[in-house]
């Protein structure tokens, strides 16, 4: 096992490493708080639409799946496959915010608010920070995009198959389990 | 079917358990859902972040992360025992 095996930028995976630490500490002080409180948890979570959360599911794995072919196409020298599959998914990541968003009013409007009860402050941090990677991966798609050059479109990736890997690890505390 | 493909399908497919597996309560479905958590976010690092054709490395980032699930289902299990 050597360093140079690793796929990418090293730097990225010391960020992906980080990413991780910070989003597993939150969901771990969220489920220690919820093994306290098994009840209040579950009658909480129900509250959540849980389909939401589902579709959105499906719809990063998919933009993972354009952001993975246009890393190959980028490799391969096919710029312009390159260039569409990360704004496919781009485009997924921008689907995924407005889901996100439908979700977050309804949240709003049945009363539920960051202070209703603690599991809904995790659930509003945990989510809302995902979604701020989101937004910041959007943004880097579509900048990579531009030119669509082996290195850069493997970084831009990279990040966006963090947050797809972040999402499948925050669901279960957040919307499934309790 | 080309390797990115079976794995978005595989993807969608444990999604589509877990969504299955939701409907359910108990500790046992719990358990259920958090190893399929672990199964996607191992497809994710090893398929998608390609760390399977790096040696050693998918494990460095799989098993802390099997661990942390493990856990949680230990813990949950025993609440809700």
């Amino acid at each position: 096992m050597r360093v140079d095996d690793l796929p990418g930028e090293l730097i990225l995976w010391v960020l992906i490493a980080s990413e991780l630490a910070v989003f597993i500490a939150g969901v771990s002080v969220m489920v220690v708080l919820g093994l306290l409180d098994p009840q209040g948890f579950a009658a909480a979570q129900a509250q959540l639409d849980g389909r939401m959360a589902a579709l959105n599911t499906l719809v990063l794995v998919t933009s993972g799946l354009f952001a993975a072919r246009a890393e190959r196409a980028a490799q391969a020298g096919n710029t312009g496959a390159a260039r569409r599959g990360l704004l496919l998914a781009a485009l997924g990541g921008v689907i995924f915010l407005i889901v996100k968003g439908v979700e977050y009013a309804r949240d709003i409007q049945a009363g539920i608010g960051i202070d209703s009860h603690p599991f809904f402050t995790f659930y509003y941090l945990l989510s809302g920070f995902h979604a701020a990677h989101v937004i910041a991966g959007v943004f880097v798609l579509a900048l990579v995009a531009i030119r669509a050059e082996p290195a850069p479109v493997q970084a831009g990736a990279m990040f966006w198959h963090m947050v797809d890997l972040v999402w499948v690890l925050i669901l279960p505390a957040v919307w499934l389990i309790w | 079917m080309d390797p990115l493909t079976k794995t978005w399908g595989l993807l969608v497919g444990l999604t589509l358990a877990t969504t299955l597996l939701a409907g359910f309560e108990g500790a046992a479905a719990g358990l259920g859902i958090l190893g399929l958590a672990f199964l996607k976010a191992r497809l994710i690092l090893g398929r998608f972040l390609q760390l399977a054709a790096a040696p050693g490395w998918l494990a460095v980032f799989a098993v802390p992360v099997g661990v942390w699930l493990l856990l949680i289902g230990v813990g949950y299990a025993i609440v809700l025992r």
